[in-house]
């Protein structure tokens, strides 16, 4: 293990290309055409990318899923706090959200195009819909579990009780926060794709369903990648920005040595 | 909170000589819990006495008498059944800055560095970031912890926190500590540190301390008065005074015989009660 880990992404790298290999192999057991083998959608890619139409299509997709994650965030962290810290406010949205909870959000997208037509805004209500219910969870999760001989040591100091949200429980419920955000980055690409299958005007996904009617195999597996990369991407953001944040209560091993 | 008897300033010249010397008055405090599950549980039974300013008074008793909860109620942090607390002569109503706690949990804040807890006080009673980190440095040098500013909690043995926790509370100057348990969760030794170092601080500026603990010798070697409660419901069974000199030494204190005497005697009367908790 010690070995692999010593080249970073190494052990990335054997996993896709084990991935290529078992692909390819499944395609010439089943030999259909819905399953290419992997080397028409990789020489595909470049041609793809290279098209402006493709870029702007990713760009409004990442546009539409960022719009949707940050708006979902500025409201779902604050309510999930509240929820945390009083029971009253927790009684007043727990059913609410129980309802919400197991409806697939992407199943909403026809109802919702009803009331708001087509547009952007109904696939970022719908990523923000998607993004809103874990962030919530969490941010609730880890507002309750604020040790509370931290909020009276901050009351002894003169915070008053929005203060202490804020500036006590906040922070302390962060590393769980980035827990539900990190779930949340995930809801939005599938979310984001999701929509853009039902509404198509433009989107990653747009592309996807419109090779998948036409039977563009090649194009179809190729955005599945660019898809996949795209959430890889994400992540990998998401975790270096959560790594910074939270780096006070990652446990640690090496920090306290030899600094005294 | 439920307001006491208030007698009238006016016409009880009695009760102004108390008011000034007097920095914590605890009159007939009673605290009952209403549990879903257990159904009603009388916590504090009717406490009544008061703190002189610059005492270090000591809270003994056996576990659930309602310590923790006696000190939580003079701390504004939780509310009293019936009954009332007044520091400086202004009834409690809520947590403030003139009574520090120091929590057993240490309780810091994790994402902040040790200066930065240190801080936080200061900062918040509106000094400037120079002169609230002059300050939490000069009690970091206090508490022997200079070294460690840049350091996360979580980098710290639970000494060092202890030793934070206390410099984070000294740093906004309460009037009175409020300490439950503080050197509870430590080792023997660094408890004897910690106790030795809390007495050079106390006999620096002498702030009104309300300390709580299990151990009748750490009680008995910092205190001036000593409050042994009972059980279920909790009381006060007998206060003891200890007219041990200062500056005390642990050394001098072990061969005194008026030391030794008042161990024998809270530890025979802790003794004494222990067939009630069952
Ligand atoms: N929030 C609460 N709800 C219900 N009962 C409580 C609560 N807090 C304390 N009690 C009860 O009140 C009694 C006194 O508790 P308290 O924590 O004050 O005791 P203590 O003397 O500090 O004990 P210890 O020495 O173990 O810390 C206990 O019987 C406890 O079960
Ligand atoms: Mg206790």
């Amino acid at each position: 293990m010690a070995r692999v880990n010593a080249i970073p992404g190494l052990s990335a790298l054997i996993a896709c290309v084990a991935l290529l290999l078992i692909w390819d192999g499944l395609s010439r057991a089943f030999a259909v055409s819905g399953l290419p083998p992997p080397w028409g959608p990789l020489r595909e890619l470049p041609n793809l990318l290279t098209e402006p139409e493709t870029l702007v299509n990713i760009l409004a997709s990442l546009r539409r899923m960022a719009i949707g994650f940050v708006v979902a965030i500025a409201f779902a962290v604050p309510i999930g706090l509240m929820m945390g810290r009083s029971r009253a406010v927790a009684a007043f949205f727990n059913p609410l959200f129980m309802v919400i909870y197991p409806v697939p959000k992407a199943a909403l997208m026809p109802l919702i195009m009803l009331w708001i037509g087509i547009g952007d805004m109904a696939k970022v209500l719908v990523i923000f819909l998607g993004v809103s219910l874990p962030v919530v969870y969490h941010s609730f999760q880890g507002a309750r579990s604020v040790e509370e001989k931290m909020l009276w040591s901050a009351a002894a100091m003169g915070l008053s009780a929005s203060q202490r949200l804020r500036r006590i429980v906040l922070p302390a419920a962060l590393p769980e926060i980035m827990v539900g955000c990190r779930t949340g980055v995930v809801l939005a690409l599938i979310t984001m794709v999701t929509s853009e299958m039902i509404a198509r005007q433009s989107g990653v996904g747009n592309i996807f369903f419109t090779a998948l009617d036409m039977g563009q195999y090649d194009t179809v597996y190729a955005m599945i990648i660019i898809i996949g990369a795209l959430g890889f991407f994400c992540d990998v953001g998401f975790e270096a920005v959560r790594r910074v944040l939270v780096a006070w209560a990652e446990p640690s091993h090496q920090i306290a040595v030899g600094s005294a | 909170m439920n307001g006491g008897t208030v007698l009238p300033l006016v016409g009880r010249p009695d009760r102004i000589q108390r008011v000034a010397t007097n920095l914590i008055e605890i009159a007939a405090v009673s605290k009952v819990y209403d549990t879903s599950q257990r159904g009603r549980h009388v916590a504090l039974s009717e406490i009544s006495f008061d703190v002189a300013e610059g005492q270090f008074v000591s809270i003994l008793g056996p576990s659930g008498c309602g310590k923790s909860t006696l000190l939580y109620i003079v701390g504004g942090f939780v509310d009293a059944t019936s009954g009332s607390v007044r520091v400086s002569g202004a009834p409690v109503t809520g947590p403030g800055p003139d009574r520090g706690p120091v929590f057993q949990e240490f309780a810091l804040f994790p994402w902040k560095t040790v200066l930065g807890n240190v801080m936080y006080g200061p900062l918040q009673q509106g000094l400037s970031r120079t002169q609230a980190a002059t300050r939490a440095r000069e009690l970091l040098g206090l508490v022997h912890l200079t070294k460690y500013e840049s350091f996360y909690p979580k980098e710290l043995s639970g000494g060092m926190k202890q030793r934070v926790a206390l410099a984070r509370t000294l740093a906004y100057q309460p009037k009175i500590l409020l300490m439950d348990e503080p050197f509870g969760a430590l080792d023997a030794l660094t408890r004897k540190h910690l106790q030795n170092e809390l007495l050079e601080i106390w006999e620096r500026d002498r702030k009104t301390v309300m300390f709580v603990t299990h151990s009748v010798e750490e009680a008995v070697f910092l205190s001036d008065r000593i409050f042994v409660m009972t059980n279920s419901p909790g009381r006060i069974r007998k206060v003891f005074d200890v007219a041990l000199p200062r500056p005390r030494v642990r050394a001098e204190l072990l061969v005194d015989r008026r030391y030794q005497e008042m161990v024998v005697a809270i530890e025979k009367l802790m003794d004494e009660q222990e067939p009630e908790l069952s």
